[in-house]
């Protein structure tokens, strides 16, 4: 749709510095906050900022199935909603989902089937409905991890979480979590989930080229980026618990004190 | 007799009222121990898949009793067992049954034989045709029942009863709905929250198992007070000294407001 | 409360009437008063405008985006706005996936009418060529929860979004045949122009109360919402099977007006102007 101001990529991903055109190193992820609990309605809810990425998830199960026919007598069904905002992008989008939206939400549910026991609930889905509101690049990495969180927070049984980043290449040099720009403009763009369960890969998607060594490459740099990332999905699981307790003893500390 | 808190319910937060540290927070996924030799898997755990690690598998405490490990959920969701005593909603009747809301991932089956009122029977064989219209309860949509889990198993919808001790439909008073795992933190070892809840806010009170509880006071205000102390019970049940907090706070609160 | 379901029960019925009867509600609130409401302006950055609101724990996050097309053959000088609303699935567990519903199109419309009747946006300013290009502006409100009282958030969400604007300017350039940059934007402070409100009554049994939350909204037989600038009525919109008296309506009408005087005064929505040059 004509827009006054046109998108266009810049000549190049670098500045003279060296650094990426957000200042950021190689290696660097770009700064991420997240949340849970936040959608007080939901069973289970995550909110994530990673960069200029702002998503929500949240869990509704186990509970009926609708409609009623895809419902299995022997196991419960995972259903993941992946959607973005219309003025989640710089281009309005069209507020219906379209194909590329369908395609992430079984990429996502693709990640995260694994880890749940859904034997134990027959006739039941669990739904996880992720809401982009504001997009920069690597949304899908950013929507399997968020996903997770909001699971456990739904008290939902796993055996682990799941963490993914993407990795790329931009004017010819590898880098870790691609924003918007350099996914556009870049060369290569491998985006990379693992579940902690067995320390394997549960997303894999690549686009570009590279030779064999390069993969090789690719695949060590995510893993350092996942661990990263995952230290956050657990810190941000534990803290308002611990903080609490923290803040408890304290007091009950002072009351000692006090007699 | 509106209360249950005679009713000794599994407390499985235990009493950790007089013990100096806080339990550990463990996450999906942790390591509990990679000593498999001494300790067992237990509740909310599983071995890795080498099965040489114990995982949590929820957010959670860590508790080792005897020599099983366990992770006492401070999130999720209720699964009916059979002797739990749950808050319905009927929200659905036919002559076969009543199709209740249990908060469950399954409706609650009520079958009109589990309906019959007090000190009536179904009637035996040869005394005539059975009066089950005359013997049991008649339930509307809307109505909230009081019932216990008569059978539920991961295949078959759970079937009720509302034949037992405070059994039935409840009417007046209002109800709240909690995060089930933190039940039995509202009712307390030996019933002890429970008690100073009810005599400290002047209220009378049922906790259910599916983290539906009913209450009733006087007036609004005890109400008020009364679920705001339950919330907070709820959101602080993985601290110690909790019970001697919350008498605190709602002795400061009942000043504040203005209430006796 | 009761954890939520599409039926609502007796007891919770009995206890949200009884309770009216003696002007108490369980928050604490009179029957005139306002739920919390808060409020962050330009959060999303690839929207050119935004707003989270909450009244209560209703929450709704709005966007702006922006399109350049071909007037309306009966306006040819003046820009489109349009008001756009998803109750998303997050939101409650009574809201389901798919097309936009009666709730959703109805908040809609009450929000795009209260501003639209308001004279609010200053369509003319949205014109870049007349007959041949104009700004259509899509104003994208998307409920993030539902707590009672969708129409007076999305009000406010819609209004603050518009507020924040910050739009590349747009000058024709006839040579190319299309609009071009300028370089500078223009602002919520040079397309808004007045500050509707919705205010919104529920009424059970005879009793109407001010922002209904959510048990309030399912036990209630009907409502109805009062758009208002400072000295006008720009919108109603009565729902549901209750009926008003005609006095009850006098009522209303001079107690909107009130309330959104007041309202709109605590909020101090200029405050969310954007600044960008």
């Amino acid at each position: 749709m004509p827009l006054i101001i046109k998108d266009e990529y810049p000549e190049t991903l670098f500045r003279e510095d060296g650094k990426r055109l957000d200042g950021r190193d190689l290696n660097e992820l770009r700064p991420i906050k997240m949340e849970v609990g936040i959608v007080p309605n939901a069973d289970g809810s995550a909110y994530l900022e990673w960069g200029n990425n702002k998503i929500y998830a949240a869990v509704y199960g186990p509970r009926e199935v609708h409609p009623h026919h895809l419902s299995k007598p022997d196991k419960g069904i995972l259903r993941v909603f992946y959607r973005m905002a219309t003025f989640s992008v710089f281009d309005r989008k069209r507020p219906a989902p379209g194909r590329r939206e369908k395609e992430i939400s079984m990429i996502v549910a693709d990640c995260i089937e694994p880890l749940l026991f859904l034997e134990l609930y027959p006739g039941t889905s669990f739904e996880v409905f992720i809401e982009v509101m504001d997009a920069d690049g690597g949304t899908r990495c950013a929507s399997t991890t968020v996903a997770a969180l909001a699971l456990a927070d739904a008290g939902v049984p796993m055996k682990s979480l799941v963490s993914s980043v993407a990795v790329g290449k931009i004017d010819g040099k590898k880098v870790v979590d691609l924003s918007g720009i350099e996914d556009k403009a870049g060369d290569a763009d491998l985006p990379i989930a693992i579940t902690w369960y067995n320390e394997e890969i549960s997303l894999l998607q690549f686009d570009g080229d590279m030779n064999l060594d390069e993969m090789n490459e690719f695949l060590d740099l995510a893993k350092d980026a996942l661990k990263e990332i995952h230290q956050i999905q657990l810190n941000t699981l534990k803290s308002k618990y611990i903080k609490l307790q923290e803040e408890t003893l304290k007091q009950k500390d002072n009351k000692k004190g006090e007699k | 007799m509106e209360n249950n808190e005679e009713e000794p319910i599994d407390d499985e937060f235990e009493d950790f009222e007089d013990e100096e540290d806080s339990r550990e927070v463990v996450v999906p996924g942790e390591v509990l121990t990679e000593d498999v030799t001494n300790f067992l898997p237990g509740r909310g755990t599983i071995l890795n898949k080498e099965r040489n690690k114990i995982i949590s598998l929820n957010i959670g405490l860590k508790q080792i009793k005897k020599n099983y490990i366990n992770v006492i959920p401070l999130r999720g969701f209720y699964t009916p067992r059979p002797g739990d005593k749950v808050i319905a909603l009927v929200v659905d009747k036919n002559p076969v049954k009543y199709k209740c809301d249990i908060n469950a991932k399954d409706f609650g089956q009520l079958k009109p034989k589990n309906t019959i009122k007090k000190g009536k029977t179904r009637g035996f064989r040869g005394a005539g045709p059975m009066r089950e219209d005359l013997n049991t309860e008649r339930f509307d949509i809307g109505d909230i029942l009081i019932v216990k889990v008569l059978s539920a198993d991961r295949l078959n919808k759970p079937e009720l009863t509302t034949v037992g001790k405070y059994l039935g439909k409840r009417t007046g008073g209002i109800i709240i709905t909690i995060d089930p795992p933190k039940i039995p933190r509202v009712i307390g070892r030996n019933g002890s929250m429970i008690k100073m809840l009810k005599n400290l806010t002047q209220c009378n009170i049922f906790v259910t198992q599916n983290g539906r509880i009913w209450l009733k006071g006087e007036d609004i205000a005890h109400e008020r007070l009364l679920i705001e102390s339950i919330h907070k019970i709820a959101s602080e049940a993985h601290t110690v000294g909790l019970t001697d907090r919350m008498q605190e706070y709602i002795i400061n609160e009942k000043k504040k407001r203005g209430i006796e | 409360m009761m954890d939520v379901k599409r039926i609502i029960s007796k007891i919770e019925r009995d206890y949200i009437i009884s309770n009216l009867k003696k002007e108490e509600r369980i928050d604490e609130r009179g029957l005139w008063e306002y739920r919390k409401f808060q409020i962050k302006s330009d959060v999303i950055a690839s929207a050119e405008g935004s707003a989270d609101v909450s009244l209560g724990e209703t929450r709704i996050i709005t966007g702006l985006k922006y399109e350049v097309g071909t007037p309306f053959p009966d306006l040819p000088d003046k820009g489109v706005c349009t008001v756009m609303a998803e109750l998303l699935p997050i939101a409650s567990p009574l809201f389901e996936r798919g097309p936009p519903d009666e709730q959703s199109i109805e908040l809609a419309r009450v929000v795009d009418r209260g501003i639209r009747h308001a004279d609010c946006v200053q369509t003319q300013k949205l014109c870049i060529k007349e007959k041949v290009s104009v700004y259509i502006l899509f104003v994208d409100m998307y409920v993030i929860n539902y707590q009672g009282n969708l129409i007076d958030t999305g009000a406010v969400s819609a209004l603050t979004t518009l507020l924040s604007a910050h739009i590349p300017e747009g000058i024709w350039n006839e040579e190319k045949g299309e609009a071009e940059w300028t370089g500078k934007y223009f602002t919520g402070k040079n397309i808004v122009n007045e500050l509707p409100l919705a205010i919104t009554y529920g009424k059970i049994d005879d009793i109407v109360f001010l922002d209904p939350s959510l048990p309030e909204e399912l036990v209630s037989e009907g409502k109805i919402s009062i758009s208002v600038t400072e000295d006008k009525i720009t919108s109603i919109q009565k729902s549901g099977a209750a009926t008003f008296s005609i006095d009850e309506i006098k009522m209303l009408g001079k107690k909107s007006l009130e309330i959104g005087k007041k309202l709109r005064k605590d909020l101090n929505l200029l405050q969310y102007q954007s600044k960008i040059k």
